[in-house]
This record gives C-alpha cells, structure tokens and sequence, in this order.
C-alpha cells in the first residue's frame, strides 16, 4: 500500500510513534541518582549554594556584608574630607608617573606607525587584505566541507 | 523514581540518541526533582513535570553541542535550507508496517529508525508526535523558522516511512 498525501502519513506515523512503550532506565540509573544525592548531602554549607546556608549564617552574613559596604562607604568619605587627602593625591601622582613617559612614548610610537603606514602604497595594502580574506575563506570552507562530509557519511553509513 | 524513570530516560534518549547521554539527563532531572520534592510529592501532575525537564534538558544540552557546530553545519546550506515547498513523496502507509510484531520488537524498531534521521529532522519529529507540541513552540524552543520546522517533520515522516518500509521487507525476509 502506498500513499502520499501528508495527512495520512501524520496521523499514521502519530499513532505508530503513541504505540511504542517506553524504553527500559538503565538499571544503574537509580543508584546513581541515589549516590549523587548522598554526595550532595554530605558537602558542608559552605560548599554549597546561598540557599542551602544556614538561616543564622545568611542573616551574620547579611549583616556582616552591610557593615562591610558601610565601613567602606564612610572611610572613603572621611579620606576625601581629611586636610592629608592633596598630599596622598600628590604622592600618589608622584609613585606614578612613569604612566606619563609611557603615554609620551606611545604616542611617539604611535605617530611614527602612521608615517610609516602612510608611506607603503594603498594598492599593497588592499592586496594583503584581500589575501588575508582569501585564505580566511579557504580555511572555512575546508572546515565546513570537511565537518559536512564528516556528518554525512556518519549519518548515511 | 521507579514509577517514572522510564519515561524520564526515554523522553531524553530519544531527543539526544545517545545513552549515556540520556542517562545524564536523567539523574540532572530527578535530583531537580529531589530539590522539589515538596510541590512534586503531592502533585498529580508530577509525571508532566519530570517529562517537562527532561524535554528542556535535553534540548539545552543539543542547543549547546549545535551551537559549536552551527557555523559548519550551516554554511553550504544544503541540510538547513528554509522554505521549501513540501517534498512529495511516495511512501508506504505504516499502518501495515507491524502486522504480527510484538510492542518490543516494534519499539526496537522504531526507535533504530529514529535513530537514523538526521538530528535536525528526528527532534521535531519527537516534540511534535511525542511530547506534543506544537510546530510554533517547537520553532521558538529550537531557534528555527516555522517553515524549517513544518518541512523537517514532514520529511522525517516521510524518511521514517521510508526506512520503516524497507526494515519491513528485511523482516519479512528473515520470517521466511
């Protein structure tokens, strides 16, 4: 018998596929579940998520963490506040400024690249691109041929 | 566990092909099933819930191997093509495929038959026939066009049909 008209073969197929009982669970399965709920029981607190923490140690650490923020939040304030605070930007300049001399030599770096790249003729340039691109498009197209032959030789064996 | 392991481990072996694959899934899922115990333990729709998770773990895990190879597979075109008309082809009514075979040798069957289609065709197939689900869902739980999802399943029926017929020869064959 055959046909082809799509709404036969769907309901066909649907009540041919609704009729296959289910497979067997490897036996293995249920131990393993087993033993991995018992692995995650034992771990201590703090290895475990947030939400598994004791309520005590999430309230201490929740407070600890405000406290923390607070400390941080108010001793900043009171450094920008204090008569010390120019001489700590001053020293603090001072320990860095080599950063100064390296922006000064980039910089330097930076303006001879672009006399130096100015100077080599664009068509030389268009051209390295263009083969960069070329060999990029080679390599992916070698791939992908490639990974689909791969594919369909496992898939049609 | 036991009641429900079975459906839980062939829900995602079907979807992934792969056993021990499949057999991940499944302990993925019962240990969020153990996380839940309270709402599932007295919950009639529990055997839905578990089916669920097995579904989107199983698709999770295919979307992650898909994605590292989308770039490939994709490039020529010619597996993924979009919005082509409806293939027409002949096939044989599976209606006639299991005359004598009994529900494990036909489940064997099957599934080997599942197991060739290629992935982008067999996981629609298995939201649609088994996880009921429509071709929308399907499109947006897949990350593919409607279109791609309508032609896959109808040729994944039609290519079942196909390899169905020709292991129904085979076995006829061998029955004589």
């Amino acid at each position: 018998m055959s046909t082809n008209d799509p709404e036969k073969l769907e309901a066909s197929i649907h009540r041919l596929l609704r009729s296959i009982p289910d497979r067997r669970a490897p036996a293995s399965l249920e131990a393993r579940v087993l033993g991995e709920l018992s692995r995650r029981a034992a771990l201590p607190w703090w290895q475990k998520s947030y939400a598994y923490w004791p309520s005590a140690v999430r309230a201490a650490f929740f407070v600890g963490s405000a406290l923390a923020a607070a400390l941080i939040v108010s001793g900043l304030f009171v450094l920008v506040r204090s008569s010390g605070a120019t001489a700590l930007a001053g020293g603090v300049a001072e320990r860095f400024s080599w950063l100064v001399l390296a922006r000064e030599l980039f910089a330097a770096a930076n303006d001879r690249l672009r006399v130096l790249i100015g100077a080599i003729p664009s068509l030389w340039i268009y051209g390295a691109v263009g083969t960069v691109a070329v060999c990029y498009a080679t390599l992916a197209a070698i791939g992908a041929a490639t990974y689909r032959t791969l594919t369909f030789a496992r898939q049609n064996p | 566990m036991r009641k429900y392991q079975d459906m839980v481990f062939t829900t995602s072996a079907r979807l992934v092909k792969n056993d021990a694959q499949a057999e991940d899934i499944s302990q993925e899922v019962f240990i969020k099933a153990y996380e839940h115990f309270e709402m599932l333990s007295t919950s009639p729709a529990a055997g839905g819930w578990l089916k669920t998770v097995a579904t989107n773990l199983s698709i999770n895990h295919l979307q992650r191997y898909r994605n590292r190879w989308r770039f490939f597979s994709e490039l020529g075109g010619r597996a993924d093509s979009e919005g082509e008309d409806s293939p027409t082809i002949e096939f044989a009514a599976p209606d006639t495929f299991f005359e004598g075979v009994d529900a494990d040798e036909r489940r064997v069957w099957v599934e080997e038959a599942l197991a060739q289609l290629p992935e982008h065709q067999r996981v629609p197939l298995v939201l649609y026939h088994f996880e009921d689900i429509s071709y929308d869902e399907i499109a947006s739980r897949l990350g593919v066009s409607l279109a791609k999802v309508k032609t896959d399943i109808l040729r994944a029926r039609a290519a079942l049909a196909k390899i169905l017929s020709r292991g129904g020869e085979s076995l006829e064959a061998l029955s004589h």
